[in-house]
């Protein structure tokens, strides 16, 4: 099978998600590290992924995988905690690529501002396999500005910030820097804003990625 | 999947009980394992997976456990469990928990549940033990005597019945000529629930409701039996357990008799009323000394039959008085009679007749007028006979001298109504902080029309004084209780250690001030701080509902720290004030906290009312 094909069926293995209930759907809560913001020239230094089943999130299939990168971590080694020499213990963006696209198949991705990590993973995905992909995620961050511009204006400045966010719905604060931690959260976030809108086995998947 | 990367989740298990027993690898494994849910209040309920058990864990939130009959088993917040039961009896879930708060849960699948019983003993004996008990009060000890006594020792046999629609009426009249504060009601030969004084009181008489109602409306249904072969100790589990005073004894599902809390006091060695005939027939100091060995263990035996920590306090303080009426008396056969009239006043807990293990003498003289030279020479020998007495007792010299043997305390009526003059009408703080105890104060021997002229006097003086008030008020304010702004405890540390709460300077001792403050704005006699509170209550000074509430959280506090005390005893530990909240079960906290919740809102109450500002 050609890497088309493969990048093909991953994302019609994507809509049937759409289609489910939240209580009964298949997420997967994802959160990247990076050198930069900018997908063009900054890298991926690792991805988190924790599966979120039937609205619970799976700690037993949580995985995190560091990633290798041409040059070093730089300044972004303030931010994630990681240092070159954790890096030479990683994978290479290729086999991470691989592994993200087997362990997210037929799941809709979950992810805390999910353009900035969408963008990313679309870019390796594309310097991967050759293919343009278009990944479909729920943005956690997106819900809550819709849902906060219902009760007032204007957002201040770091209202929707993830840390920010989990304190409104009372969920613990978490020190601990690194994509896995980070896709917890979200993760967590989302199971709060839904648990928010009320009836847990109507809201559908569509739906929020509709509100998102 | 390398546990350190889910840290936060890591580091919250491993500080949790009985977790914290596990070793690394294992706490892994188990992190490893868990799922995360989220729970909200708009669900009302937590879906309890009737095939699929697990372990919830509170991560966050606030959560209800109730039975099939709604009643309260317990209350939950972070690092509490449910659950368990179902995983350990392999029954289907039968209770329900409600939402209070939104909270995240962390999910044990039962088969990594049974793994960590198989690995660690602690964690298995944890969850047995809360499943057994469902971790009520983890304070109750054994008082060796109670534990090799039956139920029918004990029992009244022979119980007032009555039947299933007969009405409350009938049962008051039968409860009333019959003595006995409750009545076990009977429906075609078999017991159906019983009927106690405290139903009728709230259940009939505080709803409004009617003597003619069906006692079966009143009753408490399906009530907590035992056979008359069970243990005492037994019973007095399944009391404090539940917090009843009544267990209906039952044989074969016959009614054969009613154990009720007094019946247990009064199977106790250490009865008080024995304790103090014993004390006014001895004729020396040795044998009061011998005597007075036995108050611990009265202490023990009060706290162990669940009394009240009121009527603790009460018993207790009756036996020091006795102790120092016998005192005053044999020293009088010594030294002859007095020159004149005197009274023994008792200042602060014996005052207020609160007293518990380890108090100290708090003490002094009142005399009828100036005595001369060899009458002062008389109360001087006297007061100091009469104190070495009581320290010998256990009864040690009060820290501070405020003894009636220290001259200073052993005043005339004049001498003393100036010294309150001096305290009411020019306030210092801090002198008024150190005279706080003398304005509980109550006479132990002597004439009381002696004593009444003093009382008199000073409450006539404190009462409406604005000032003295504001300043008694300011003086009470200096201390508050232990609740952070998000209401959780603040644990006082010592170095690295954590002492932990202190029940009486941080719980009692401040409500003993807001009574205080109350009863002498008013011109209130009474001392007690539960008479206090009552009589505040009657002359609508403190509305019914606050009263209610801080008699409660007063007792509530008090109990607590008895049954601490009780438990240093027994474990051969110094005896503290301080209680670690960490030893106790999820609603016993709740509970506390919100006794010093009341006790916060109270403290706001004088504050208005006394010092005009918020």
């Amino acid at each position: 099978m050609s890497r088309s094909d493969s990048t093909k069926q991953y994302y019609r293995s994507q809509m049937p998600a759409v289609g489910q209930i939240f209580s009964e759907s298949s997420l997967m809560a994802v959160d990247l590290e990076m050198t930069g913001l900018d997908p063009n020239s900054d890298q991926i230094l690792s991805i988190g992924l924790i599966p979120i089943e039937k609205g619970q999130l799976q700690l037993s299939r949580a995985e995190q995988k560091l990633i290798q990168i041409n040059g070093s971590v730089g300044q972004s080694a303030t931010i994630h905690g990681i240092v070159d020499h954790q890096l030479q213990a990683g994978v290479s963006i290729d086999s991470a690529i691989e592994w993200f696209l087997e362990r997210t198949r037929g799941k809709l991705l979950v992810a805390h501002h999910s353009p900035l990590d969408l963008g990313f993973l679309q870019v390796a995905i594309k310097q991967v396999t050759g293919e343009s992909i278009k990944l479909l995620a729920i943005d956690t961050l997106a819900l809550e500005r819709k849902r906060l511009l219902r009760k007032q204006d204007v957002l201040k400045e770091g209202t929707l910030r993830l840390g920010a966010c989990r304190a409104r719905y009372g969920l613990p604060v978490y020190a601990a820097h690194n994509a896995l931690v980070d896709a917890l959260a979200c993760g967590e976030l989302l199971l709060a804003q839904v648990a928010a809108l009320g009836d847990l086995h109507q809201v559908t998947v569509a739906e929020l990625c509709h509100l998102s | 999947m390398d546990a350190s990367e889910l840290q936060p989740i890591t580091e919250f298990i491993k500080a949790q009980v009985p977790f914290d027993t596990l070793d690394l690898a294992t706490l892994e494994r188990c992190c490893k394992s868990l799922s995360v849910g989220y729970y909200s209040k708009l669900s009302a309920f937590v879906p309890l997976d009737e095939s699929h058990p697990q372990l919830y864990i509170v991560r966050s939130g606030a959560f209800e456990v109730r039975d099939n009959d709604g009643e309260l088993l317990d209350r939950l917040g972070e690092g509490d469990y449910f659950g368990f039961p179902s995983l350990l009896s392999g029954e289907k879930v039968s209770n329900r928990v409600r939402i209070l708060e939104d909270g995240l849960v962390y999910h044990l699948d039962p088969d990594t549940f049974d793994y960590l019983r198989v690995e660690s003993r602690e964690f298995d004996r944890f969850f047995n033990r809360a499943f057994a008990k469902r971790l009520r009060h983890q304070t109750r000890f054994k008082a060796k005597e109670l534990t090799t006594n039956r139920v029918s020792s004990l029992m009244s046999g022979d119980p007032l019945v009555i039947d299933f629609n007969a009405t409350v009426s009938e049962a008051a009249r039968k409860m009333r000529s019959a003595r006995v504060s409750s009545v076990l009601v009977i429906d075609n030969n078999k017991l159906s629930g019983i009927l106690t004084d405290r139903d009728l009181r709230n259940r009939v008489l505080a709803e409004g409701l009617e003597g003619s109602l069906p006692v079966h409306q009143a009753m408490t249904t399906k009530p907590k039996t035992l056979t008359s072969n069970s243990l005492v100790f037994e019973a007095m589990l399944l009391m404090s357990e539940h917090s009843i005073h009544h267990l209906p004894i039952v044989d074969d599902d016959r009614a054969v008799g009613v154990l009720t809390s007094t019946d247990i006091l009064r199977g106790q060695s250490s009865q008080p009323l024995l304790l103090i005939g014993e004390i006014e027939r001895q004729n020396d100091l040795e044998s009061l000394i011998a005597v007075s060995k036995q108050i611990p263990l009265l202490l023990q035996n009060l706290i162990s039959a669940d009394a009240r920590a009121e009527e603790i306090g009460r018993v207790l303080t009756s036996v020091t008085d006795a102790l120092t009426r016998r005192l005053i008396v044999l020293n009088q056969q010594i030294l002859g009679e007095a020159p004149m009239a005197f009274c023994w006043l008792a200042f602060g807990s014996q005052g207020r007749q609160d007293q518990a293990a380890c108090s100290d003498q708090d003490n002094g003289l009142l005399l009828a007028h100036e005595p001369d030279e060899e009458a002062a020479g008389y109360f001087e020998t006297l007061t100091k006979a009469v104190c070495n007495g009581l320290d010998r007792c256990g009864y040690i010299y009060c820290p501070g001298d405020i003894m009636a043997q220290n001259p200073k305390w052993r005043l005339t009526l004049t001498q003393w109504q100036q010294r309150f003059d001096k305290w009411v009408n020019t306030p210092e703080p801090k002198a008024l902080m150190h005279a706080s105890i003398f304005f509980d104060m109550r006479s132990i021997y002597g004439p009381s029309s002696l004593f009444d002229s003093l009382q008199d006097k000073v409450l006539a003086e404190t009462k409406d004084n604005d000032i003295f008030l504001a300043g008694m008020t300011n003086n009470s304010l200096q201390e508050s209780p232990p609740l952070g702004f998000f209401k959780q405890f603040v644990l006082e540390r010592d170095g690295r250690e954590v002492k932990g709460i202190d029940l009486k300077h941080k719980g009692n001792a401040l409500i003993n001030d807001i009574a205080r403050v109350y009863a002498l704005s008013a011109g209130i006699k009474e001392v007690n701080t539960a008479k206090r509170i009552r009589a505040l209550m009657e002359s609508n000074i403190i509305n019914r509902k606050d009263a209610l509430n801080l008699a409660d959280a007063h007792e509530f506090i008090a109990h607590m720290r008895l049954s601490n005390q009780g438990y240093q005893y027994t474990h051969s530990l110094d005896l503290s004030n301080y209680l670690k909240p960490q030893n106790l079960s999820s609603l016993v906290r709740h509970q506390l906290r919100d006794a010093f919740k009341v006790v916060h809102d109270a403290q706001a109450g004088i504050k208005l009312k006394f010092t005009r500002t918020f």
